[in-house]
């Protein structure tokens, strides 16, 4: 029972308005999902449509006998935990830095959220320039106070590469981290820091014992949330290297992207995303557990 | 001056110090690209590299702005490229502004109406919905962009920009789903109930005091919206393939084919294609911080 | 208009949120719907604002059945606890939406805002936005807004529960004489029993559904017609013991308290409870058959009042108001005298008034 559904245009309403989301969710969400996971059990050629065939399982044994799937996860996994890593520190750090009452506080603020709304070509684009190994800002500022003796080739040995795209990913997301922690922390009761006072607390005891456990709960969401984003990046990782050098920055979505667009095995490609889609499921329960979504919702 | 007044004073200039300089280097990169936009070629690769330009220039600008071709000494001789990616500079960024709009729009539409729906009447599914939204929200693009492009081509849109409309709104309307539908929880019944007691419609209602109440989520989820449009590679380089179509994130990564690559002319580039969301983030900086909290992260 | 309430009940579900309430609200009465949170009052008002469904029975404004009419078609207006202000409008807008909606000339909206804000004292409010206003303010702007239509049927839930008490005491006389201007039947929810007992001409005393009692201020307070109102009306509360009838005397461990008359056909030896207010009780000297002799365990003085607290056995305790002259001392030995008019007598088991008069009040109704 609605406290309004007596009228019964008042229902109409109701459904006229989710309409639309319900249409536009069918034809464009659940719609590719489903051809997806139907796609993962084609042979699915896009230049040759008349050759599709079934292929049962075999899209997956191709990629778990794969040795190039599994060294994507394993990257995938590696550049993830450190970007979150390394994302996470330094937001923290960042928002206890901006959350104070100074003069010209905004200013920093701004200028310190910004690169969160910087396009990601553009900031691959700025990367590939500066980090250039020969005419790049970077190297010769490095070589010009001694810090290194040669180049570093940035993008184009292996580990270096990896660290170029974790940059990249810190350098963008970082403020989304700081955000959310920044909002989190303006609504900590300052009596709390009063009593941590009268206590005897210093300021680092309270960082620990005040500031720690009440940033708690919104760092589990804000890590959980970036993990699967993260693990589901492809532009971060793509327009800087294009998984390379050799496929030493491949990560799953650039697997799949490469399967689809360049070996044309959409069949395998879709197979990747069903693979990467089972994974953010059990990433989402995580996430659902530890937010204990649901339970306030369960009588409607 | 006392002994903690000084202190005092010391801390708080070395927090400004600490400030400076972690803003200077998140800042740097983009300061940098700023400043090689703004060179001749002569200076671009000047050893040592200059952080302010001896000779500010406009021209790579100007080429962008201006789709003039652009040429090259090579040998002596001044020679044509041919068709260059900065031609077709203006017309991809106007591209840019139509899809972003357009598939902005069509989410804000849909997902308010559907927020409001969800928060105001009871039906199956009423519960669902969000958290399905909010699974639709973690998943990888890569899964939807490939039987996306196939719907493309059997409705014949491949090429078209309708199809990348379409394609943003499958990665924008989860989230704005689900902070519409935060930002509609949030706001008291009462008001709607008081509106249809003072002898309101229930569109009226919906018109007059619930939408302009929403209003500060409107506009968070269209920020939002906005960014991830404008920011998109993938989808935009699936669907699109001839060059009067391209959007500027896709057509930018152009400039790097071929032999040569104008650094100075990528910058300014860089910069242009930044400049929109720059002015977007001042103007609404405080809405974006408020959208965070609703819909990102909950409590 | 009057209102009138038949069989009305209301369920969530499996939830039973009313049952079988009949009511009738005399044209411009100030009834008071009056219980504790949870016992459904709002629910009820909400149902006579045409904001809830009807579940069953049937609402009657002026003899003409309302249940299936929209809340704009009633021509009631609503004072909410939150006051619902439209954020995004000033007062002026605020005030005169209702009327706008209902495509009112612009010039006549004009008029009846500024009268309306120059009655309430907030006509220098009227280009602010609720945001910009205390409390206060924004509880006028709330009432305006109903008072700018000239309502029939003006409903009220909880309004004064935001405010601090001060202001409390001053908007109960403002919202009487608002009432008696309006010339509207208004009907006023709350859970406080002395704003009830202050502004109302008729209380609906409600727990769990029900209607426990509906009658004057005085009929509620004086010959309460079960415990629960009992209880629930008078400050501070009834003192209650248990104990047997036994010819026309409360037995209580030694004593045997005086008893009113009570209705016909009481059991000799039945389970009762009594209850007397702490105002209805003395402290005399000597020891009796109608005192209760106990030690003084607290004593709190009210201002021209004092409260005394007399542990009268292991487990209870009895308030007793006294003049604040006399003086008291923890732990002093004394006699609570109880007299038969004031006493009040219930039913242990159906927790009903066992009164004579309380079961005539009962037949009037």
């Amino acid at each position: 029972m609605s406290r309004f559904s007596f009228l019964s245009s008042d229902r109409a309403v109701g459904l006229l308005f989710i309409a639309p989301f319900v249409v536009t969710a069918l034809v464009f969400m659940v719609y590719p999902i489903a051809e997806a996971i139907r796609m993962a059990f084609f042979n699915y050629n896009p230049l040759r449509p008349d050759l599709v065939s079934y292929a049962g399982m075999s899209n997956f044994e191709f990629i778990f006998s794969d040795p190039l799937f599994w060294s994507s996860f394993g990257q995938g996994t590696v550049w993830t935990l450190l970007s979150i890593l390394f994302q996470t520190v330094f937001g923290v750090g960042i928002a206890l830095l901006l959350h104070r009452k100074l003069f010209g506080m905004a200013i920093f603020r701004g200028m310190l959220l910004f690169p969160y709304i910087v396009p990601t070509v553009v900031i691959a684009l700025i990367w590939r320039w500066i980090f250039n190994p020969e005419i790049g800002v970077v190297n010769y500022g490095l070589l010009s106070v001694g810090l290194i003796g040669e180049p570093i080739y940035w993008l184009s040995t292996p580990t270096m590469a990896m660290a170029s795209t974790i940059m990249l990913n810190v350098w963008k997301y970082t403020p989304f981290v700081v955000i959310c922690v920044l909002a989190r922390l303006q609504s900590v009761p300052l009596e709390l820091y009063d009593a941590a006072k009268v206590d005897g607390a210093g300021a680092f005891r309270r960082f620990l014992d005040v500031t720690l456990p009440q940033l708690r709960e919104v760092l589990i969401v804000v890590i959980v949330f970036r993990t699967i984003w993260t693990f589901n990046k492809f532009e971060e990782i793509y327009l800087l290297t294009k998984g390379g050098p050799g496929t030493s920055t491949f990560n799953l979505a650039v697997y799949s992207f490469e399967q689809s667009m360049a070996s044309l095995r959409l069949g395998v490609g879709a197979a990747t995303g069903v693979v990467m889609m089972i994974m953010l499921m059990i990433g989402s329960v995580v996430y659902l557990r530890v937010a204990g979504f649901g339970n306030e919702e369960k009588e409607a | 001056m006392t002994g903690d007044a000084w202190w005092s004073a010391t801390k708080k200039a070395s927090l400004y110090l600490v400030l400076c300089i972690v803003t200077l280097t998140v800042c740097f990169p983009l300061i940098w690209a700023l400043s090689t936009s703004l060179k001749p070629k002569s200076e671009i690769f000047a050893t040592p590299p200059t952080l302010i330009p001896h000779s500010t220039t406009l021209e790579n600008y100007e080429a962008l702005l201006g789709g003039r071709q652009q040429y090259y000494q090579s040998g002596g001789a001044s020679q044509a490229m041919g068709p260059t990616p900065a031609q077709f500079f203006t017309r991809w960024f106007v591209n840019s502004v139509i899809v972003t709009l357009g598939s902005t729009l069509i989410s804000i539409v849909v997902s308010t109406l559907a927020a409001y729906s969800l928060t105001r009447f009871r039906y199956w599914g009423r519960s669902v919905i969000p958290y399905f939204s909010l699974l639709g929200y973690m998943m990888p693009s890569i899964i939807f962009v490939f039987p996306l492009f196939l719907m493309m081509v059997r409705l014949e849109l491949t090429d078209n920009l309708l199809s990348l409309v379409f394609g943003y709104v499958c990665i924008t309307l989860p989230f704005c789903m689900w902070l519409m539908w935060a930002f509609m929880r949030s706001i008291p019944i009462e008001i709607e109930e008081a509106a249809l007691i003072d002898g309101a419609s229930r569109y009226q209602v919906f018109a007059q005091v619930v939408l302009p109440t929403a209003l500060p989520g409107i506009i968070a989820a269209s920020i939002f919206s906005i960014i991830v449009s404008w920011n998109d590679y993938l989808f935009g380089r699936v669907f699109i393939n001839s060059l009067d179509n391209l959007t500027l994130t896709v057509g930018v990564m152009l400039f790097f084919e071929g032999t040569h690559v104008d650094w100075g002319l990528l910058m300014a580039a860089s910069v242009l294609m930044t400049v929109p969301m720059a002015i977007l983030f001042m103007a609404l900086q405080r809405h974006l911080v408020a959208g965070f909290g609703a819909g990102a992260v909950k409590g | 208009m009057d209102v009138k309430l038949q069989g009305i009940n209301k369920s969530f579900g499996n939830v039973s949120i009313l049952e079988d309430v009949n009511l009738l609200f005399p044209s411009r009465k100030f009834v008071t719907l009056l219980g504790p949170s949870g016992c459904g009052k709002t629910t009820l008002l909400r149902m006579i604002a045409g904001l809830e469904e009807v579940s069953a029975g049937t609402i009657l404004f002026g003899g003409r059945e309302v249940n299936k009419l929209a809340p704009r078609d009633r021509n009631i207006a609503m004072v909410f606890q939150s006051y619902a202000l439209y954020p995004q409008m000033t007062v002026r807008r605020n005030l005169g939406y209702g009327l706008r909606v209902r495509k009112t000339p612009p010039a006549e909206i004009d008029d009846a805002v500024e009268r309306v804000a120059r009655i309430l004292e907030i006509d220098h409010l009227l280009d602010r936005k609720p945001a910009q206003l205390s409390g206060g303010q924004r509880q006028r702007v709330a009432l305006g807004r109903a008072m700018v239509r000239k309502p029939d049927i003006f409903l009220m839930d909880e309004p004064l529960s935001n405010l601090d008490a001060k202001l409390r005491v001053t908007m109960r006389g403002e919202l009487r004489r608002f009432h008696l201007d309006l010339n509207a039947t208004t009907v006023y929810v709350t859970h406080d029993q002395l704003e009830a007992m202050t502004m109302s001409d008729l209380i609906a005393v409600m727990h769990k559904g029900r209607v426990q009692q509906f009658g004057t201020p005085e009929d509620v307070y004086s010959r309460p017609a079960n415990l629960f109102v009992a209880g629930f009306i008078g400050s501070p509360p009834m003192n209650f013991l248990d104990g047997a009838i036994d010819l026309g005397r409360f037995k209580v461990r030694e004593a045997a308290l005086p008893l009113p008359p009570l209705a016909s056909g009481v059991a000799p030896g039945l389970d009762a409870v009594i209850g007397v207010r702490p105002q209805d009780l003395s402290l005399v000297d000597t020891a009796g058959s109608d005192a209760l002799t106990g030690k003084v365990s607290l004593v709190e003085l009210l201002g021209s009042e004092k409260l005394i607290e007399v542990q009268v056995s292991d487990r209870k305790r009895i308030s007793v108001q006294v003049h604040a002259a006399t003086q008291v001392a923890l732990g002093e030995k004394v006699h609570v005298r109880f007299s038969a008019q004031s006493t009040h007598v219930f039913d242990k088991r159906t927790e009903q008034s066992l009164l004579a008069e309380a079961a005539i009040g009962e037949a009037r109704q």
